[in-house]
């Protein structure tokens, strides 16, 4: 007896757990599409995403913007000047190129001003030889002979010969040079310079192109980062570098994350990193941003930038398509199912077609869109060549035409019989019944499906791989063309290319726009379908 | 009254009432015409099956003639591109049947507790608010299921449970399961539902518990329904395309040992949506998916004969029932 009701107690708890179960796993699917794809419209944007608003659309205050940029610019001056400094030790080659060009300088303005053929030669050697001697200080990885050296260039720094002339510059490196061979380590320039590229690389991600650099060609390397989510992560790049060190004899590499400021320690630009933590709200200036043009903005660079305007109006297209192909036949064919067809044999084989048509797999539909409208009856009839969205619409209304028939049919059902017979009573025909009657009366059931079977065709995708979407590509000018969508987008986002992956509110600011339309849909059916039985309860 | 002329007004009298003047002539005629343009409108459906299977095996039949299919199970070597190509899908054909299987072990259990729950344990007016999550689950795309599959869940089995892929056959079948799960539960429930009062009142009377009255009564009467229920779910994840092709790896191989579902499995649809776009028409690689689809299409329509089968026994059953 006992154990009878702990198992009826059991039984009762596990149905619980796994209705519990259920609607976990709903808010576990929903929830990180809807909430990091909800950032793609909602983030905290920096004044680089306003600059880029403004350059592509022109989007925002142009003057606010300038002084924006103009304080983002004096706060990011330290981190640059910084970085210039550094560089001055790591990498010589525009060093020499410099000290070259001082030279050249100081021999042009002898040569203006006509001294005697004997001196130019004379302090032009002199010249090249100091100037040899500093590119030798350069070069070397040596602390003691390059002080040696800058002390050799610096005993001149007095002859009368350079006083006042271009030559001074030459000075002035030795002098700054002196200095940064004391703070850097110049066994490890090599190193340094690896690190300072990785930092460097990390920065432009961060901060744009770096000043003097010439503007990337590419429009996803033109700014820094858009978002300060993205910021976040640019900025631990900068901050942490990645190693992979031997964790033991015998065993794989694991990754380490070294920070930059211990991999720089006793440099000149070690105090970047601390800089750059603390004042890179102010080098970025971020704001929380309603970019709700993402909804109808065009993409940019493989998705990178801009947002999901072609997808939608593709879905939308498709979607609407199908639904007026499939609507009338639909209705039509759940009508004359009840009213005229009894149970005669011609109707069960119908009735068992229609359960065969909502059983076919779709990616069947999409091989059989792809064999008959595409590649047999459009370019018979001349309409398309290719993939298109008439040939993906028309193969999704057949896929939603037995949900709309199922719908339609269980609407026209749910009509009492009395209203019809009251009709009929008053002398209408059969049909005038149905379509002025039971039809009218049917019509918010029948639409509840309609409303459905769209939430089914927006969101298939295995229908329209081959019949209409493609990935990326021109808006359609006609539906003769094929189009991009957001459930193939959905795809291509999540799996696709690397550009994608830099951009994860973008995938799943995708999906999360499909999952919306179709959760609208679905809660309008729902509520819809609520009021209908209020109604016939009432 | 035997030898009455069958025009006399006694048989008319059985005919329907002509209920509006001037219907006997012309309008009839009328009528008819209309009717059998809208029976012609109905057997669109008709017309669409018998598309899709002719289409599929037009695009289909020159590869079965020129390889038949027993270059399909005969060997698990898929090498539809090479110079000597191989369009062995066995491997293949296993990636399904994991997936499915995975699926059905985790929705069909799950499923048939959740129509009890529904059905049984909760209050009627509890089930109209817990329902649409249920149609929720069911009305969420493939593509978004999909997505989650590979940027959210993979990432999870392999970080936290440390699979060497998070792409792999038991992610999509756990995918498929949460998919599947609601034409399970809804048939399901429908079936249990169908049961009548007194049943449920008579295995009560005898003193039986509510697990014994679900577990004993209802859900042997129910059975038929309930087979109908797991054979659509079955149909539904063994069609499903995008959740298999993102989750479960593509790798053209038979798991080894054979239960493993953490190694990446290739499935029938996912191999149909991945090969496709490298086609070239008209190719035998082409034809290969087309014959692939056609298996495809072929198992899931006699699946759909045996679900009307069971449901038409519900049917008949819930009819009888009534007297």
């Amino acid at each position: 007896m006992n154990r009878r009701r702990i198992s009826d107690k059991a039984f009762t708890i596990a149905a619980y757990v796994v209705f519990g179960l259920l609607t976990l796993a709903l808010l576990l699917v929903l929830g990180p599409i809807l909430v990091k794809g909800a950032s793609a419209v909602l983030f905290r944007g920096t004044v680089e995403f306003r600059e880029l608003q403004m350059d592509e659309h022109e989007r925002g205050d142009a003057q606010a913007l300038a002084e924006e940029l103009e304080a983002a610019e004096a706060a990011r001056a330290p981190v640059f000047q910084m970085i210039a400094e550094f560089r001055r030790g790591i990498d010589i080659d525009p060093l020499v190129e410099q000290a070259r060009e001082a030279n050249r300088a100081y021999g042009d303005l002898l040569r203006d001003q006509n001294v005697d053929r004997d001196v130019y030669r004379d302090r032009r050697r002199a010249a090249r030889d100091i100037r040899n001697t500093l590119i030798e200080a350069y070069e070397t990885d040596q602390e003691a002979v390059a002080h040696d050296k800058l002390d050799k260039v610096l005993a001149h720094r007095e002859d009368s010969i350079f006083r006042d002339t271009p030559f001074e510059l030459i000075f002035e490196m030795a002098r700054d040079y002196r200095r940064i061979v004391e703070s850097v380590d110049l066994d490890h320039r090599d190193e340094y310079g690896r690190a300072l590229d990785e930092v460097l690389a990390a920065l432009r991600n961060l901060l744009g192109p770096l000043p003097g650099e010439e503007m990337p060609a590419l429009i996803m390397n033109q700014y820094g980062a858009t978002r300060w989510d993205r910021a976040q992560v640019h900025l631990e790049n900068v901050l942490w570098a990645e190693k992979w060190v031997p964790a033991g004899p015998n065993k794989p590499m694991v990754k380490k994350r070294v920070p930059r400021e211990e991999q720089f320690a006793g440099t000149s630009l070690a105090p970047l990193f601390p800089l750059l933590e603390k004042d890179l709200d102010e080098m970025l200036r971020p704001r929380w941003t309603v970019h709700w043009q993402y909804f109808i903005d065009d993409s940019k660079a493989s998705h990178f930038f801009g947002g999901v305007g072609p997808e939608i109006i593709g879905t939308v297209l498709l979607t609407i398509l199908a639904i007026l192909f499939a609507v009338p036949l639909g209705v039509v064919s759940a009508a004359y199912m009840i009213e005229c067809g009894g149970d005669n044999p011609a109707i069960l084989v119908i009735r068992t077609c229609i359960n065969t048509l909502a059983g076919v797999p779709s990616i069947v539909f999409g091989l059989f869109g792809l064999a008959f409208f595409v590649v047999f009856l459009l370019p018979w009839l001349g309409l398309s060549e290719g993939s298109s969205i008439l040939a993906g619409s028309l193969t999704l209304a057949v896929l939603v035409l037995p949900l709309v028939i199922r719908a339609s049919e269980e609407a026209i059902r749910a009509v009492p019989h009395t209203y019809k017979e009251a009709a009929l009573s008053l002398g209408a025909g059969q049909f005038w019944a149905f379509v002025t009657v039971t039809l009218p009366a049917a019509l918010p059931g029948i639409l509840t499906g309609i409303i459905l079977s769209m939430s089914r065709a927006a969101g298939e995708t295995a229908p329209i791989l081959f019949t209409a979407a493609v990935a990326l590509g021109p808006i359609p000018e006609s539906i003769a063309q094929p189009t991009r969508a957001l459930s193939y987008g959905s795809y291509d986002m999540a799996v696709g290319d690397r550009i994608a992956a830099m951009v994860p509110h973008k995938q799943f600011g995708m999906v999360m726009t499909l999952v919306v339309i179709v959760l609208v849909l679905n809660l309008a059916a729902i509520l819809l379908r609520a009021r209908i039985s209020r109604k016939l309860r009432g | 009254m035997a030898n009455l002329p069958p025009d006399s007004a006694a048989a008319a009298f059985g005919r329907p009432l002509l209920t509006t003047p001037g219907e006997l002539s012309l309008t009839n005629y009328v009528r008819k015409a209309g009717r059998a343009v809208l029976f012609l409108l109905t057997a669109t459906s008709v017309l669409a099956v018998f598309l899709i299977f002719f289409f599929i095996i037009r695009e289909a039949w020159p590869f079965i003639a020129k390889y038949g299919l027993d270059e399909m199970f005969g060997s698990t070597g898929w090498y539809p591109e090479a110079d000597q190509a191989e369009f062995g899908a066995l491997a293949i054909f296993a990636g399904s049947l994991y997936v499915t299987g995975g699926a059905l072990l985790i929705a069909g259990p799950l499923g048939l507790l959740t129509a009890a729950f529904l059905s049984d344990i909760v209050p009627f007016q509890a089930r109209q608010i817990i329902k649409p999550v249920v149609e929720l689950l069911a009305a969420i795309p493939s593509v978004a299921y999909g997505f989650f599959a590979i940027l959210v869940f993979a990432p999870f089995l392999q970080e936290h449970l440390g699979m060497a892929t998070g792409a792999n056959a038991l992610n999509a079948a756990i995918l498929l399961a949460i998919m599947a799960l609601p034409t399970i539960v809804s048939v399901a429930e429908d079936a249990m539902m169908a049961v009548g009062k007194d049943l449920r009142a008579a295995s009560y009377a005898l003193g039986a518990t509510r697990a014994e009255t679900v577990v004993k009564t209802i859900i042997p009467a129910a059975h038929n329904g309930i087979i109908a229920a797991v054979i659509l779910g079955i149909m539904r994840a063994i069609g499903e395309t995008m959740v298999v092709w993102m989750a479960s790896g593509n790798a053209s191989q038979i798991p080894s040992p054979w239960w493993d579902l953490r190694e990446p499995v290739r499935t029938m649809t996912a191999t149909i949506a991945g090969d496709m776009g490298e086609t070239v028409k008209g190719s035998d690689h082409y034809r290969a998916l087309f014959t692939i689809g056609l298996l495809l299409l072929v198992f899931t329509f006699i699946l759909n004969l045996i679900t009307e089968y069971f449901l038409h026994r519900v049917a008949k059953r819930a009819g009888g029932m009534k007297l």
